[in-house]
């Protein structure tokens, strides 16, 4: 079987800036695997190369077998295999929450009104906004955007669901509810990719964990190796200077708990 | 000093009729001057390099010229061509012609004020480049222009005097023409000045109208 995602020796640069220098990585069907490092590493990057936002300088981006790095297939061939949540929600600010999640199920998947209508209030429900279904982007708090966000990714049916740093615009107090509703969709068996500072919630929630560092993946494997036993120096650097923000909560063994990565 | 407005009451007809063109031909030039300028406007923000930069140019002449040479241009100049126009089209092509230039500008900067967040999530839900623009850029871009847009109207408004010059009988020159007449040069520019007033009032009373019911949708 493909794997759902399949890199190799992917090269971006913007510019004379060399951002990924020779990236490769396998994600199986189903697996969630969080990216974490320090901030221009290029975890941004690999993600919005995956789906398409950014054009690659070389290497090879497959999902499920199929390259969708060139312009050969649409926006809506791609749309169907892979799902993005952004750092800034990007709702359509003139639509209300419910038009935000049934535009493109109409426009793309040529959803019926009604069709749409009946999954947008079913992913409202699983994202708990039910009563917010009239209201606009403006009347909600960036947690509800974010949530609402996903619910839109998810009316694509996309097999893939890609996260860059979906709590990082976020006030503290409601990063907690954004994370339980991706907590959610991970024990659904999606194959997800998360990029994130949350360092406790990658513990919990991933199948794997990869730290990157100056364009490179230098750690790859469980989140206990890669957390709690890195291997790699800049790793351990990294962690420190994380742990240093958030105690000593990561080098305890918190599984079997859920519901303790809020920060 | 007495100002004497009574003298200007036998000629008010003339004023009325004057007034008519002004607004027929400010009208008119916004319409057209609309539909050239959204031509340009969106050649400036497709991905085609060629178009961009035609449009670009088109745009940096119109506004680094004067309206009145337009005019000339167009009215006086052509004929050469052998292009002959009536006063009156020459002096719509030519309000019509610099005001594109403007709204060009307006519509790009519309459309450019929307996030690049907006285009990046319309792309990845699937939708294509009409598509994003249609649903999601234009709707936002629209509400960007509109400000813009109508002080655009008023100053077409307010620039349609210079039709005067290609002996157009719109309100400028219906002033100058009662001028020569009454002697009464104060009385009856204060008059034309204040029906200018009241007509770009009026563009802009509506405009505010528009604007705060879109924000409440």
């Amino acid at each position: 079987m493909n794997n759902a995602i399949e890199i190799i020796n992917l090269h971006k640069s913007f510019g004379d800036l060399n951002v990924l220098k020779g990236v490769s990585l396998s994600v199986k069907e189903g697996e969630v695997v969080s990216v974490i490092g320090p901030s221009g590493s290029g975890k941004s990057t690999l993600a919005r190369c995956i789906c398409r936002l950014e054009e690659i300088n070389s290497g090879e981006i497959r999902l499920y077998g199929t390259r969708f790095d060139n312009k050969q297939h649409s926006n809506k061939e791609l749309s169907s295999m892979v799902g993005m949540i952004f750092q800034q929600f990007n709702l359509f600010p003139h639509l209300s929450v419910l038009d935000n999640i049934t535009l493109t199920p109409v426009k793309v998947r040529s959803f019926t009104k009604e069709k749409a209508d009946k999954l947008a209030k079913d992913l409202l429900d699983r994202v708990g906004l039910s009563d917010k279904i009239h209201a606009r982007p403006r009347q909600l708090s960036g947690g509800q955007m974010q949530r609402v966000a996903i619910a839109r990714a998810l009316a694509m049916e996309p097999q893939i669901m890609l996260f860059d740093e979906p709590t990082s615009a976020l006030d503290p107090e409601l990063v907690g509810e954004v994370l339980d509703v991706i907590a959610g969709l991970a024990k659904t068996g999606m194959t997800m990719m998360i990029i994130t500072h949350e360092m406790l919630f990658a513990k919990e929630v991933s199948d794997r964990v990869l730290f990157m560092d100056d364009g490179r993946i230098i750690e790859d494997g469980t989140p206990s190796e890669v957390l709690t036993h890195p291997t790699q120096i800049r790793t351990q650097t990294f962690l420190k200077r994380m742990l240093a923000h958030f105690g000593e909560q990561l080098t305890k063994d918190t599984s079997g708990k859920d519901d303790q990565y809020g920060s | 000093m007495d100002l004497d407005f009574v003298t200007l009451i036998p000629y008010l007809h003339m004023f009325w009729a004057g007034v008519l063109i002004t607004i027929r031909a400010s009208i008119l030039a916004v319409i057209l001057g609309s539909i050239l300028g959204v031509i340009v406007g969106a050649m400036r923000v497709l991905p085609f390099k060629t178009l961009r930069s035609v449009a670009a140019a088109y745009i940096y002449i119109i506004r680094g010229t004067p309206l009145l040479i337009q005019l000339f241009l167009i009215y006086f100049g052509l004929p050469s061509l052998g292009l002959n126009l009536p006063a009156f089209a020459a002096g719509i092509v030519g309000l019509s012609i610099n005001s594109s230039g403007y709204v060009g500008e307006i519509v790009r900067g519309g459309i450019e004020a929307v996030p690049k967040g907006q285009w990046e999530a319309s792309q990845v839900l699937g939708l294509s480049y009409i598509k994003s623009m249609k649903h999601i850029i234009l709707p936002q871009a629209i509400r960007n222009m509109l400000p813009a847009f109508g002080n655009e109207f008023i100053t077409l408004i307010k620039e349609s005097s210079l039709l005067s010059t290609l002996a157009i009988t719109e309100l400028t020159m219906v002033g100058q023409q009662v001028r020569s007449v009454t002697y009464a040069s104060f009385e009856t520019f204060i008059l034309v000045g204040l029906i200018y007033l009241f007509l770009t009032s009026c563009i802009g009373l509506g405009l505010g109208i528009v604007e705060k019911r879109w924000q409440v949708s």
